[in-house]
């Protein structure tokens, strides 16, 4: 199991936990209305530093970003004895675009950009670490799936100590793609409310440092005081790559996964995602209702801090455990009518509540959901599944330029015009998947490769247990060049949404799960180099502690249009 | 009006990357959502950007566009009426 042993958040509210919850009690917001931004047309509403702020945290030598994440990381750490040097002592940096405003519409363009494993392995030399950083790029659960990860790598004994690190800026970049899907509010959010119209974008770094122990007394620093991560489930609903199914079914099963043998009644509050778009909120309620969770106090964040995507799972699930600590659920600010189906007890008022658990839920675009219980006693936290064993490797595929490969064998059909192309393939073997000309290279990519690995061993829809974990460097450069182009090019501001859903790279393997009906887990993790060591660290924790029976996992690298590399598996327990 | 209509059905395959389809396949008086083109809740944002981008017509949400988006042929009457450029 493991412990939280410190906690930051820096965010337009303040710079520690302690003050940012401070102001949450007392009903302050980060929210200001703005004119335009950039090349963003505004007017809307958004959480962000003001330039006094950007000054006193910039960090010579780093981007606004990095210096973000350093001084979050940093004033987490003077908490605590954790040695960043220990090749025992793991980085994970959880964020959906990093630096992404630092590139430009070709390389001639770029700033002082980095990919985010690139950046991350940057500030991770500053502070210390010796081990490679990972980042986790999940979308809107980014935050959540960090913390997954880094309590599996825990308890499955790779490290004793991970930092865990969220953070995003407010960009252009998320502004145009937000107000491509309409899902922009020029108001200030009203999570759960009749008159919810929106999100509003936010920034902010938010940090926990996890440290494992044997249980919840043995080893522990504080075995009464501090938080443990009790339980956690990750799936997708393999429904829609930009909205989540109506009925909430993978937030639902994602809820259902993490309390199974828990008791509800000893939940103190749920901290939800509660984005106040339209399909978020009613989703979430309906979920919520049909996983009788309807009396449980619930709170949405959104109305202080704005959605700060890769750090809200992070930051939301800090001010909850605050909040439990001080006996209060804070109050859902911009909710005043309710305005969903499901019976959700969320409040304008904050309430006071008993010191127990905190369950936190999220779910974002790609289909994936999660959910985090935390609680003091620690209890139900069992070791590694027992019966794990070492998984086997059923199938191979490979797809470059050069050559397709599947099990180690040369597709002479697919390599004789001396180059392959993904449309090239689609076209040779008959595919019939009219989705695949809307899906980026990346995301061609990965289905050419499903594909394939399919057709050595075929799926059926039903089999539940199967995850997809993929690994590259470049993110989803080639979409984010297309975005950028897109609003802030001469031909004027014309951001398009399906140009946008593949900067999030997650979106690709949303994509399989829905053209396969995979209900397991789906996440997309990004390293400054292929590292072969960390990727079967987190390939072994999650087959020992999740319930993924199966899985489909490798490196999948899109750097440029002619440059691509699949290196695919079919792993089975 | 057959020149808008054509027009359109370009755009639409460019933006939605109807692959393998030319304006000939897709009928101008067909449903473009769920029978038919069979599009989607994306493609819905997307041909606000076309409308956007191409004639001057700004739509607030894909509810305002829902009896525009019948079919082509409703686009065109409405891109008709309401261009400013």
């Amino acid at each position: 199991m493991t412990e939280i042993v410190a906690t930051n958040i820096i965010s337009p509210l303040g710079r520690t936990t302690e003050q940012n919850f401070r102001a949450v009690a007392c009903g302050r917001t980060a929210l200001s209305h703005y004119g335009c931004r950039g090349s963003f047309p505004g007017p809307f509403t958004a959480a962000a530093f003001g330039p006094e702020s950007i000054a006193e945290l910039a960090v010579e030598g780093f981007t606004r970003f990095e210096s973000l994440v350093i001084s979050s990381v940093e004033e987490a750490l003077s908490r605590t004895d954790v040695d960043t040097s220990s090749d025992r002592c793991l980085f994970i940096l959880s964020t959906t675009k990093a630096d992404v405003e630092q590139l430009g519409c070709d390389s001639s363009e770029d700033g002082a950009y980095l990919a985010p494993g690139a950046a991350a392995r940057k500030i991770a030399r500053h502070l210390g670490f010796v081990n490679d950083p990972l980042v986790v790029c999940n979308a809107c659960i980014s935050g959540v799936t960090a913390q997954v990860l880094a309590h599996r790598l825990l308890s499955a004994g790779y490290y004793d100590t991970a930092v865990v690190c969220g953070a995003d800026c407010l960009s252009d970049f998320a502004l145009a793609g937000f107000s491509s899907f309409k899902s922009l509010s020029e108001r200030e959010c009203r999570p759960f409310d009749i008159e919810r119209n929106g999100l509003n974008l936010g920034e902010a770094a938010a940090t926990v440092v996890l440290r494992r122990c044997v249980d919840a007394v043995q080893g522990c620093l504080a075995p009464e005081k501090s938080w443990k991560i009790s339980s956690c489930s990750l799936n997708n609903d393999a429904y829609h790559v930009s909205a989540p199914s109506p009925d909430g079914d993978g937030a639902l099963s994602a809820i259902n996964e993490t309390m199974t043998g828990r008791d509800c009644s000893a939940l103190s509050l749920l901290n939800v995602h509660g984005t106040a778009t339209m399909f978020n909120d009613q989703m979430e309620s309906r979920a919520v209702e049909r996983a009788g969770l309807s009396d449980v106090p619930a709170s949405a964040l959104k109305g202080y801090f704005g959605h700060t995507l890769g750090a809200s799972g992070l930051l939301e699930s800090i001010i909850s455990m605050s909040a439990a600590d001080a006996g209060t659920v804070p109050a859902t600010r911009g909710f005043s009518q309710g305005g969903v189906s499901g019976r959700i007890n969320v409040s304008a008022e904050s309430r006071e509540c008993c010191t127990a658990d905190v369950l936190k839920i999220s779910s974002g675009f790609g289909g994936c959901n999660g959910a985090i219980l935390y609680s003091k006693d620690g209890r139900g936290c069992g070791p590694a599944k027992a019966g794990a064993s070492e998984a086997k490797t059923l199938h191979t595929v490979r797809i470059t330029p050069q050559r397709v490969e599947l099990d180690g064998k040369i597709s002479e059909t697919d390599s004789t015009c001396g180059r392959v192309t993904l449309d090239g393939l689609y076209r040779n073997h008959g595919w019939d998947y009219p989705r695949f000309h809307k899906m980026d290279s990346m995301g061609k990519l990965l289905f050419a490769a499903t594909e394939l690995l399919v057709s050595a061993c075929p799926f059926s829809a039903e089999e539940t247990g199967r995850a997809v974990l993929l690994f590259n460097a470049s993110s989803s450069v080639l979409s984010d060049r297309r975005h950028i182009a897109s609003y802030s090019g001469e031909s004027g501001f014309f951001p398009s949404p399906s140009v946008f859903l593949y900067t999030l790279p997650n979106v690709a393997v949303g994509e399989i799960a829905i053209r396969y009906g995979i209900k397991g887990e789906t996440s997309l993790m990004i390293l400054d180099g292929r590292n072969d060591h960390l990727m079967d660290a987190v390939v072994d924790a999650t087959l020992k502690l999740s319930d993924a029976e199966n899985m489909i996992t490798g490196w999948l690298d899109c750097p440029s249009e002619d440059e691509f590399i699949a290196d695919l598996k079919f792993l089975s327990r | 009006m057959e020149e808008l209509v054509n027009e359109l059905k370009k755009y639409l395959i460019e933006a939605l990357n109807l692959e393998e389809m030319t304006p000939d396949d897709i009928d101008s008086d067909a449903p473009l959502f769920g029978e038919g083109l069979g599009l989607d809740s994306i493609d819905a944002l997307e041909l606000i950007v076309i409308l956007d981008k191409n004639y001057g017509i700004k739509l607030s949400s894909p509810a305002e566009g829902k009896n525009i988006f019948r079919s082509i042929r409703t686009i065109a009457a409405y891109v008709a009426e309401h261009r400013t450029r």
